[in-house]
């Protein structure tokens, strides 16, 4: 019986998370990522200082034994502000994410399932849609919606489902001539059940994999769009904004930009190395 | 005695582009009793499996059956709803396939997707329907079901898998088990097995099976009565020991000389073939479709369509000059 327990975890292999762990990069991006995370969620406790707290004494300071990275042209804490910052990052990342996926997912299963006129008319909207460099539609949907982080997300989220839909079509379309599937279909399940239950579990790898792809770009993006002042709106401290703001002080005060940019940096990297890793683990094309 | 499985006339054909047509299948009619087991033999391309899908109402894209009727028991099915034809897949007819293991869905457990099967069509609660998966493996020869139940597919052989897939399949106790090449992907050692289960199936659950091959080996282990395909139509159908002693289609006398036997042949004796392939009808038959690969073939084979015509009692061919010689 042992052996025959010890023969099976060989086959199943031990949890996603232990494999992903055992890999240094994917194990670097996964502390940070996280660390990034809980900061947004602690920001609050784990600040030093409120975010618009100004300190006279210190306008435009350089990192000193109070303030670790210095202070911007209000005198509030940079460290501070970026901590806080995180909160809009996090939530345009994860919250773009998951406007895309919850447009896109069930669109290409659709499409690429039933195929036909439906299937046409998404893919031709997906063109059009992919032909428009991101940022004028981006632009564009956050000026009709008016400038705010939700609207930015919103924004962020539809730009990034037709790449979305595309992929998920294209699993579908694959996973549909599975001989799995035909059996399920001669074995009298309906449309939803061979969709939900054989069509999509098996295609779920890819999607998580896509996922984390695009929530580092949508951190981006989001600081993109408050850095042209269409996100987040000031005084509420965000990368984008705070890259803005330091603008004109980049030649007196590099500090100012360099700690939010630094930021950006090291967590959309995080998040793509813990996506690279799950591409790795998941995938088994890339594993069996 | 009302047969399980009544095909009668049964045409299908495939839409290629351009507005041509292939005759994948062209009037054949079978039929098959209850706990009985009729195969369906042909080289590939004779339309076995078209004929097989257009039972099951599940032809692909761009191909429609013209004309006949499929009836199971007293119900013809190719007027049957769609939804009602979901309910008789599954449920009144179990479906193998011929590669067990692309056909089990990689990411769900042996137990689920039985369990799937029998939530489906019996309404049984999970917890029950899992019981049940695990009567089911026992029942086919999985040993260790217990355990069986709750591995995936990936974890268990080609063997196991086929067998995981009849379990599947006679879930629900259907009347007709449809059996599309179901040892061609598997040894020759495992190929036995799984043959001696589809027989203690048939008489344990009285099902009908339908078994769909190419390999006369499987036929003369099994099958109750054969039907030969070639290029889309019956050219003979007889009692397997008829079949076997007294061929009367040059064609079937072609395909039992092409089979190596243990005992007769000499060793390094080249077997014997049928010259050429069989051809893709484009158009509907008007002559006999055989006759440019028979040796017997006269000018009347090249312009007269034999019908299949009954020489004895149970044994009918399509032939103008049916007999055993060679």
């Amino acid at each position: 019986m042992t052996s025959t327990t010890l023969a099976v975890t060989m086959v199943r292999g031990p949890g996603v998370v232990r494999r992903l762990i055992a890999r240094p990069p994917t194990a670097i991006g996964l502390f940070v990522a996280s660390s990034v995370i809980l900061i947004a969620i602690f920001a609050p406790v784990v600040a030093p200082f409120a975010p618009a707290a100004n300190d006279f004494e210190a306008i435009l300071s350089p990192p000193t034994g109070t303030h670790l990275f210095g202070t911007d042209e209000l005198g509030r804490d940079i460290l501070s502000r970026v901590m806080w910052g995180a909160r809009a990052s996090m939530q345009a990342g994860l919250l773009a994410t998951l406007i895309a996926v919850a447009v896109a997912v069930p669109v290409g299963l659709l499409a690429g399932y039933y195929r036909g006129v439906l299937d046409t008319l998404v893919m031709r909207v997906t063109d059009a849609l992919l032909a428009f460099p991101f940022l004028i539609i981006a632009v564009g949907l956050a000026a009709i919606l008016g400038p705010s982080l939700l609207n930015a997300t919103v924004a962020i989220g539809i730009v990034q489902a037709p790449k979305l839909v595309r992929i998920t079509r294209g699993e579908v379309l694959s996973l549909r001539e599975e001989s799995f599937v035909h059996a399920a279909v001669a074995d009298g399940a309906p449309d939803r059940s061979v969709i939900f239950r054989h069509i999509l579990p098996n295609a779920i790898n890819v999607l998580l994999v896509q996922a984390t792809v695009i929530l580092p770009f949508a951190i981006l993006a989001e600081a993109t769009l408050s850095f042209l002042g269409l996100g987040v709106q000031p005084p509420t401290p965000s990368w984008g904004v705070m890259l803005t703001a330091a603008q004109p002080y980049l030649g007196i005060a590099p500090w100012f930009a360099i700690t939010p940019g630094l930021a950006i940096l090291v967590t959309t990297l995080s998040f793509n190395l813990v996506g690279d890793g799950l591409r790795d683990v998941l995938d088994p094309r890339l594993e069996r | 005695m009302i047969p399980v499985l009544d095909v009668r006339g049964v045409s299908v054909r495939i839409r290629l582009p351009g507005d041509r047509y292939v005759y994948a299948v062209d009037d054949v009619s079978f039929t098959v009793n209850p706990s009985e087991v009729v195969a369906i033999v042909g080289e590939s391309g004779c339309g076995k499996t078209m004929l097989a899908m257009s039972i099951l109402g599940l032809l692909p894209a761009g191909a429609e059956v013209t004309a006949g009727e499929v009836r199971l028991g007293d119900e013809d099915l190719r007027r049957a709803t769609p939804a009602r034809m979901r309910d008789v897949r599954g449920r009144q007819i179990g479906t193998i396939f011929q590669e067990p293991m692309p056909s089990l869905n990689p990411v769900l457990t042996i137990g689920r997707q039985i369990g799937e099967v029998l939530e489906r069509h019996e309404r049984l609660p999970s917890r029950s329907a899992r019981a049940r998966a695990v009567e089911l493996l026992d029942l086919v020869g999985i040993p260790d079901a217990r355990r069986r139940v709750d591995q995936y597919p990936h974890e268990m052989s080609g063997g196991m898998a086929q067998r995981a897939m009849i379990a599947m399949a006679i879930a629900c106790k259907p009347r007709l088990l449809l059996a599309d090449e179901p040892t061609t992907a598997l040894d020759v050692t495992i190929q036995a097995a799984i043959l001696r289960v589809i027989d203690d199936l048939r008489r344990q659950l009285d099902v009908a099976v339908v078994l769909i091959t190419h390999d006369l080996g499987v036929v003369a282990d099994v099958a109750d009565r054969v039907l030969v395909m070639y290029a889309g139509r019956a050219v003979e159908q007889a009692g397997v020991l008829d079949l076997f002693a007294a061929p009367q289609h040059p064609y079937t006398l072609g395909l039992l000389g092409a089979v190596r036997h243990p005992t007769r042949t000499r060793p390094r004796s080249r077997l014997a073939e049928i010259p050429g392939i069989v051809p893709t009808m484009l158009a509907p038959a008007t002559a006999c479709a055989f006759a440019p690969r028979c040796p017997r073939a006269d000018n009347r084979c090249r312009t007269e369509l034999p019908r299949l015509e009954v020489l004895r009692p149970g044994h009918a061919a399509a032939c103008f000059h049916p007999g055993a010689g060679g």
